[in-house]
């Protein structure tokens, strides 16, 4: 057991979002600015991205499996996604700066919620074992549970935060299930060994193939795949909207990170993975009701949060066909397509919630397709990142999500066979998606909205537009110019690169400034005009 | 009878089907709840019992399945907590708590 610098340092992401975590509970006691909080919880998760970008480059890559070592990968795969998890989170936090504020239910909690939520995203998506990949998961989605409830008095978020939490529970006992059919097949919990295990012959087939079967549908309850996905909708509407946001984010990426894992290392082997049986055909099934279905119920729904929430479902059904056409491409494009994609869909999607909060103020939010009606000739400035939001979610060139969308689907057409008919369903379930994507511009810029109807008001909010110019800055970069980011989720994670650490941090630079421009100029714009609106003092609960 | 690896897989089983099953049927959250408990107990027992009759020569034995029983147990606890929190969140707005009187989120 050895403590030495190097080791710690593999973890320093970790660490940091841990500290942070703790940090803030102290702060939050003292503070008297709740808001700040969200400022400095961003500050503490992009130090964490900012340390993994760095272990990304120049990272030992040599470790012996020590204490850490054989619990906790330290790839590049892993560093990747802490740079889409903490940004996600980052920017969920910001929004949760404005959103709180605005509704007078501004709390400490949410934030240290939110951070050690993350840490167990970070922790998901380096596990290399049963008990670390378990225990990450707990971590993730007990913060989760715990900020889908945070409106105590909101019937409906007591009620999403119910049903989230005894589906995840429920699928977290399955799931657990999975894992001990898994060890006592193999007697092993960590994913290298089990995978030698099942290579060698030497793993009870009857037991394996049940452990696997609990498995996924264990994970698959998490990113709300279909015919798992019940509670989404619920909770995505019950939330307040940072933490739907957090969710559609975050967990997802933190989810689909240890799915590449399970089934590439412990299931891998060519007897639990091939062609006719064992795990592909299965995630494929999967995946092409879950396009199907998630783009047909979202066509139906009249509030923009369930339409949204129906919306992730939809991309995790694209992200499953990408998951599949990995293996079938043994990593390579695949692989790199659906890191991409989880970068894309994470930026999106917080400009699309984001835009969301923005539209509505304390007591006159945005909930339905009407309250949207008009927004575009009043409120311009609100309406624009709305509309980008939802074209790059619907995969609109020029924009991030269109590059997500075209190499997912590339990567399907390209491992052939029955992946063909995939890429197929995806083309036309996302031609069906454009529908009720375009429904929102619609409503935004095209109609007038009724006599007397209930109408959103937009708050005015620094922390709101800091995120939504960020995650704008970014979903622009990703969709004009994504070379720099294809070569960070390139095949061969692991082999040297050429690749230049200054490109991303100018680009991270650039979007926090111009954030904290944009966010400066709209606190000096409604300090100027309106001094009385500052919101009174929460009442003491 | 032998009372073997087979014998505690069975009772495992059958302790998660009675879990499953008061789950899927009962309307009490609290009872839900419970269900998950022995749902976890169960995955617990077999744990214990596939580290006890590991295949293998005794030197290469290891005790990973006993150390994860003791993880479930704690993340059982965090997790009740959690569970309970919001049942009292929920038993605070709508003075019920049965799952059905959450009816108020549909499509």
């Amino acid at each position: 057991m050895t403590f030495d610098i190097d080791t710690m340092m593999l973890v320093g992401p970790l660490l940091t979002v841990a500290f942070g975590g703790l940090a803030m509970m102290l702060v939050d006691a003292f503070a008297k600015e709740k808001a700040e909080l969200s400022v400095v919880s961003a500050v503490i998760l992009l130090a964490g991205a900012s340390f993994s970008l760095a272990l990304w480059f120049s990272g030992p890559r040599e470790v012996e499996a020590g204490m850490i070592g054989s619990y906790l990968a330290y790839d590049r795969l892993a560093h990747f996604l802490d740079l889409v998890i903490c940004g996600g989170a980052a920017l969920a936090s910001l929004l949760a700066g404005g959103y709180l504020r605005e509704h007078r239910i501004e709390r400490g909690e949410f934030y240290v919620l939110l951070l050690f939520s993350a840490l167990g995203a970070m922790a998901l998506v380096r596990a290399v074992d049963l008990l670390s990949m378990f225990i990450a998961l707990e971590t993730l989605s007990l913060g989760v549970y715990g900020l889908v409830a945070f409106r105590r008095h909101s019937p409906r978020a007591a009620e999403g935060a119910l049903k989230y939490f005894l589906l995840g529970s429920f699928a977290s006992a399955i799931l657990l299930f999975g894992i001990s059919m898994l060890y006592g097949a193999t007697g092993h919990t960590s994913l290298a060994e089990i995978h030698q295990v099942v290579a060698a012959g030497e793993a009870a087939p009857t037991l394996l193939i049940l452990s696997m079967l609990l498995m996924i549908t264990g994970l698959a309850f998490k990113i709300s795949a279909v015919p798992f996905h019940a509670w989404a909708p619920d909770a995505y509407q019950g939330a307040v909207t940072p933490a739907s946001t957090y969710m559609a984010v975050v967990v997802k990426a933190a989810v689909f990170g240890v799915m590449i894992r399970v089934l590439f290392i412990a299931f891998g082997d060519e007897s639990l993975a091939n062609a006719d049986s064992g795990w592909p055909p299965a995630l494929a099934a999967l995946a092409a009701i879950t396009m199907v279905f998630g783009n047909l119920a979202a066509l139906v729904q009249k509030n923009v949060k369930r339409m949204l929430a129906y919306s992730s479902i939809s991309h995790a059904g694209f992200l499953l066909m990408g998951l599949v056409a990995a293996w079938k491409l043994h990593g390579g494009s695949g692989l790199s397509a659906v890191l991409f994609y989880l970068a894309s869909y994470t930026v999106s999607n917080v400009l699309a919630f984001g835009s969301l909060i923005l539209v509505g103020s304390r007591g006159k939010e945005a909930v339905s397709y009407e309250d949207l009606a008009g927004v575009g000739r009043r409120h311009p400035w609100v309406a624009v990142p709305f509309a980008i939001g939802v074209l790059s979610l619907m995969g609109f060139p020029p924009l991030a999500g269109f590059f997500g969308k075209y190499y997912v689907i590339l990567a399907a057409a390209e491992a052939g066979g029955g992946m063909l008919w995939l890429a197929v369903i995806a083309v036309l379930s996302s031609a069906v998606g454009a529908y009720y994507y375009l429904r929102v511009i619609v409503f935004l810029f095209m109609r007038k909205p009724e006599e007397g109807a209930p109408v959103a008001v937009p708050m005015r909010s620094g922390h709101v537009v800091a995120a939504l110019v960020m995650a704008g800055y970014y979903v622009l970069r990703l969709g004009i110019t994504p070379g720099a980011y294809l070569d960070l989720v390139s095949p061969g994670l692991d082999g040297a690169t050429d690749l230049d650490v200054s490109v991303f941090l100018w680009d991270g630079g650039i979007a926090v400034v111009a954030g904290a421009i944009a966010a400066a100029l709209t606190t000096l714009r409604s300090g100027a005009s309106d001094d009385a609106d500052e919101p009174a003092p929460a009442p003491a609960e | 009878m032998e009372i073997g690896l087979g014998t505690y897989l069975a009772l495992a089983s059958v302790l998660f089907g009675i879990g499953a099953v008061g789950f899927l049927t009962r309307r009490n959250i609290l009872l839900q709840l419970m269900s998950i408990e022995v749902m976890l107990n169960s995955v617990n027992l077999t744990l214990v019992a596939f580290n006890r009759w590991t295949p293998g020569e005794p030197g290469a034995w290891n005790h990973h399945g006993q150390v994860f029983a003791f993880f479930v147990i704690a993340v059982a606890a965090a997790e009740a907590a959690v569970g309970l929190a919001i049942l009292i969140s929920l038993y605070r707005l709508k003075s019920s708590v049965e799952s059905d009187s959450a009816d108020l989120l549909k499509h």
